[in-house]
């Protein structure tokens, strides 16, 4: 019941800022030098000039109809903004799902032996190592890695490459992002199964003298799995926008700069398609969020 | 219970040990194949060394090109690709400065009636658009639906321009080109004003009829195009003839791409698009069609001894390939230019000191890898404007010019570009031929505290308090902008102003400066054509709120003798009026100038004919690659490492 009013306060909210609030477009476009009547003109041509709300022809209502039919027109460079997000979904795609997987199943396996550990040195060693993980900026993981490994030691392209294969392009990015991410995901995790170790059930299947492996595995990574979904599948719909940085710095023709070169340039028609697809997206996977609740945890019941 | 413990604890850390041991050993494992395929597919990749025999021009563009339909293209970016797809019917000479037109797809230079209203053009025969599958579609379409395929170029006609030109009125086609002919051409306003008229239910520029007569744009002949203008315009061929908007597009391409023209260049250029990868990379081929044109055999003083002569009269283009790519930041840009996969590059801010020691001569690990400096002066100015309407600096001028000492350029210019840009005593760069070279020595850069203090207090006493906290408008967001908005803080809180600063997009600020809605505000500009036109208009009042003339300056006097210059040719009488013009508009102070834009760009030694040009854009042709001196970098490399 929630994904209507979202989808359409979305779609709202977008037009608000980017229509109602921001800059006029129309003077970037009618180019350097033009009178104030080009520039009318071109208003009048883009449909700047038409009412904003209230009106059947109104820009609101415009915006609103190609959102639902998913008409996204042309982009300020004359490119179809469904081709645009077409073009750009696999090489981020490419980027971000080895990067969420890789970070998820590391983490998750790494927090698992971290809490069973806990109070050693390795804790310790691993509590620090999260710590100074988090506290490095993203940007430094690229520099560093893209200077060492790709530069000095020759190990990967420094640069997207159209002569390699998509992994070739994005083997070092990927390995930075899951660099990166690792610190505040093990931490997290390792909160999560540190509860579920505190638990009765834990000493219970340990006094039945289950093995290690069974009671981390079967119990222990079972009863974790309602924080674990929230934040994985939580994060899925943000996979669609890309890496800015990774994408930025390694050439990766992907989303993730779409968006704010699209804000940057006040192209209006790939921000609206951009927002509309992220809130669809993000609606469908709370549901499908829900859903895997469901299935992990009996006790819970959709209503 | 504690025995419980007792028991089940060290089997449980033995245990745990053990589990740990195999997990690491799992997960060592694991990292050690992912990181070796990751390896294995990272590793190889098209160096230079990977194309021995094909002469292959590397390039970084650090901005995305926003489309190769000439009309549509105002950016210099798309300027860079396009110039190599398309050719206009004039152009400067590659070797010679001051900078000379010469004829490119025209025959020779205009013939100019006495009255300066009518000039006729006579186009090269033989010229021929590129191949493509648009010139063979009318006829496919006939014999059946089959998708069209080959498609020879037809010949070039004066008829092609006609439709560039009508292209650019066409308010349907939105060029942002307009401005240039607005109310220049006879019968051109009209044919922009019948694309625009509702009651002809005109939806999309494919419904406009390009053949509609337009009385100044006329084609005596398939090779002879005449031009007729409303007032005599000396500035024409360059402004538009040799600007890539009037480049001809096929019209047959128009038709059949229809909106997606933008990503189907078809031109009359040495090279034609083979691969466009949005956002990512360009790749451009030698266009096997191509006329066929010859290196210059002359140049300017000089250019002998510089090696920009060795290919005098061999045919051109040299490269087989042209490639762009994609490159924003500036880390990667320099790592990929010192391995040697890209030919040329702007020296990094951040790599100053690497690149260049303080003398402004190269660093010996540069020279060791044979890398050469150009530097050039960019046709360019930048400015602290003043909103003359605006009631608080608008009417002060003694307020005007407090900012104006209050600024030290000198030190600006070594924060921000490594010392290497010019201080602007005026807005006329010193390449324009007007440029009047006493103009330091009248003082208007002049940085100087104790007098901005003085003009303070009399501002002051003009407003009747003290001056309020200025707005200044910064376009841009990013840390340049914030520690260019710090700088200018720190220089007037100096002098005891106090600064807000408005940091803003782009097209808000653009939107605020027509609006006249700023106080202050940061900008500068480019000149399109070597004429100090471009900077004078900027002071024109009809050109005030929406035009160039973002200070909404107005001086009847400097207006009267604007519309002087604007009809004269290049003459002393002009130069002398031109410099006349800009100490007028100094002494009134609507902005503070501060500084024009020297260019450094760094090039292996293997990129030949690299002779830097602030004009033309179609410049591919001439360079060349020397493959042996390309194919021996990677040692070099190694041994400086």
């Amino acid at each position: 019941m929630y994904a209507i009013p979202i989808v359409v306060g979305v779609l709202l909210l977008t037009f608000t800022l980017f229509v109602v609030v921001g800059g006029d477009i129309s003077v970037e476009i009618a180019g350097r030098g033009a009178t104030q009547q080009t520039i009318e003109e071109i208003r009048a041509e883009y449909g700047l000039n038409k009412p904003l709300f209230l009106s059947r022809d109104s820009q609101f209502v415009n915006h609103f109809k190609n959102a639902l039919t998913f008409n996204f027109g042309r982009a300020r460079d004359g490119e179809l903004v469904f081709d645009k997000i077409k073009r750009g979904l696999w090489p981020s795609l490419a980027l971000t799902v080895p990067i969420f997987l890789g970070v998820v199943i590391i983490s998750v396996s790494l927090s698992l032996v971290i809490a069973f550990v806990r109070g050693t040195v390795w804790d310790i060693a691993a509590v620090v190592l999260c710590v100074a993980g988090m506290s490095i900026p993203y940007l430094s993981f690229i520099l560093f890695g893209q200077y060492f490994l790709a530069y000095k030691w020759g190990l990967f392209p420094v640069f997207f490459s159209p002569d390699l294969s998509m992994a070739g392009n994005v083997a070092l990015p990927v390995l930075i992002g899951i660099a990166a991410g690792l610190g505040g995901n093990v931490r997290f995790y390792r909160t999560v199964m540190l509860d579920e170790m505190g638990s009765d059930y834990v000493r219970t299947a340990f006094a039945k003298g289950l093995s290690r492996r069974r009671v981390l595995f079967k119990h222990v990574l079972k009863n974790a799995m309602v924080p674990i979904i929230t934040r994985v599948v939580g994060a899925i719909p943000f996979l669609f926008l890309g890496s800015l940085l990774l994408e930025r710095f390694f050439g990766i023709p992907g989303l993730g700069y779409l968006m704010v070169e699209a804000i940057g340039s006040r192209d209006y028609f790939v921000i609206s398609a951009m927002t509309y697809i992220s809130a669809i997206l993000f609606v469908a996977f709370n549901l499908v969020m829900d859903i895997c609740y469901l299935l992990v945890d009996p006790r819970i019941r959709l209503e | 219970m504690s025995q419980r413990i007792g028991i089940v604890s060290p089997v449980r850390n033995n245990t745990a040990s053990h589990t740990l041991s195999r997990s690491q050993r799992i997960s060592n494992g694991v990292s050690i194949v992912a990181v070796m395929a990751l390896v294995i597919w990272g590793c190889g990749g098209s160096g230079p060394e990977g194309e021995p025999n094909e002469m292959v021009l590397h390039h970084i563009l650090s901005a995305r090109i926003r489309g190769l339909d000439p009309g549509q293209i105002r950016d210099v970016y798309s300027m860079m690709v396009a110039g190599q797809i398309f050719e206009t019917l004039y152009d400067y000479h590659f070797l010679k400065r001051p900078y000379e037109l010469i004829p490119l797809l025209a025959e020779d230079m205009p013939q100019v009636s006495e009255d300066g209203l009518v000039y006729s053009i006579r186009i090269k025969k033989g010229v021929r658009f590129q191949d493509d599958v648009c010139f063979s579609f009318d006829k496919l379409r006939m014999v059946s639906k089959v998708e069209p395929v080959g498609g020879k170029g037809r010949e070039l006609k004066a008829e092609d321009f006609v439709f560039s030109i009508k292209r650019i009125a066409n308010i349907k086609y939105l060029s942002p080109s307009w401005s240039l002919f607005d109310d220049r051409i006879v019968g051109l306003d009209e044919f922009r004003e019948y694309t625009k008229a509702p009651d002809r239910n005109i939806r999309g520029e494919g419904e406009v009829d390009y053949s509609r007569a337009v009385e100044g744009l006329i084609t005596s002949d398939d090779y002879t195009l005449v031009i007729k203008l409303k007032k005599p315009w000396p500035q024409m061929v360059a402004s538009i003839l040799a600007d890539i908007s009037t480049a001809p597009m096929a019209k047959e391409a128009v038709s059949y791409y229809g909106k997606d023209i933008v990503s189907h260049p078809v031109g009359t250029g040495p090279f034609k698009l083979n691969v466009w990868r949005r956002g990512s990379y360009i790749e451009l081929v030698r266009n096997p069609t191509f006329r066929g044109e010859l290196y210059p055999s002359e140049g300017e003083a000089g250019d002998a001894e510089a090696g920009y002569l060795e290919d005098a009269g061999k045919p051109i283009p040299f490269a087989d390939r042209v490639v762009w790519t994609m490159i924003e930041e500036r880390q990667p840009a320099w790592l990929l230019f010192l391995q040697g996969k890209v030919d040329a590059t702007v020296v990094p801010k951040d790599n100053y000191g690497e690149v260049m020691m303080e003398n402004g001569q190269l660093t010996d690990r540069m020279r060791q890898l044979n890398i050469q400096l150009k530097s050039f002066e960019d046709p360019s100015t930048y400015w602290l404007g003043f909103n003359m309407a605006d009631d608080v600096v608008g009417r002060n001028k003694p307020l005007r010019l407090a900012i104006n000492r209050a600024i030290d350029r000198e030190k600006f210019i070594e924060l921000f570009f490594n010392g290497r840009h010019l201080v602007a005593h005026g807005f006329i760069p010193p390449m324009m031929g007007c440029y009047n070279p006493q103009i330091k020595q009248k003082g208007y850069a002049r940085y100087d505290p104790d007098e901005a203090k003085r003009l303070l207090k009399e501002a002051e006493g003009i407003y009747g308090e003290k001056i309020p906290t200025l707005k200044i408008a910064i376009p841009g967001v990013d840390t340049w902008a914030r520690q260019y908005g710090q700088f200018l803080t720190r220089q007037l809180n100096a002098i005891g102003l106090e600064v807000e600063l408005q940091y803003m997009d782009l097209p808000t600020y653009q939107q605020k400066v027509n609006n006249k809605s700023v106080q202050i505000f940061a900008g500068g500009v480019t000149a399109n054509i070597p004429d100090e036109l471009d900077f004078l208009s900027l002071f024109y009042s009809r050109y005030a709120a929406g035009g160039p003339n973002k200070f909404n300056y107005s001086n009847p006097e400097f207006d009267r003798l604007y519309e002087k210059v604007e009809v004269m040719r290049d003459c002393l009488e002009r130069r002398e009026l031109c410099r006349r013009m800009e100490v007028m508009v100094l002494e009134d102070c609507p902005a503070a100038f501060l500084n024009h834009r020297v260019a450094d760009v760094l090039h292996h030694d293997w990129y030949k004919n690299y002779k830097p040009h602030s004009f033309a854009y179609g410049l591919s042709k001439y360079r060349r690659i020397d493959l042996s001196r390309r194919a021996a970098y990677k040692e070099l490399l190694n041994a400086s490492r």
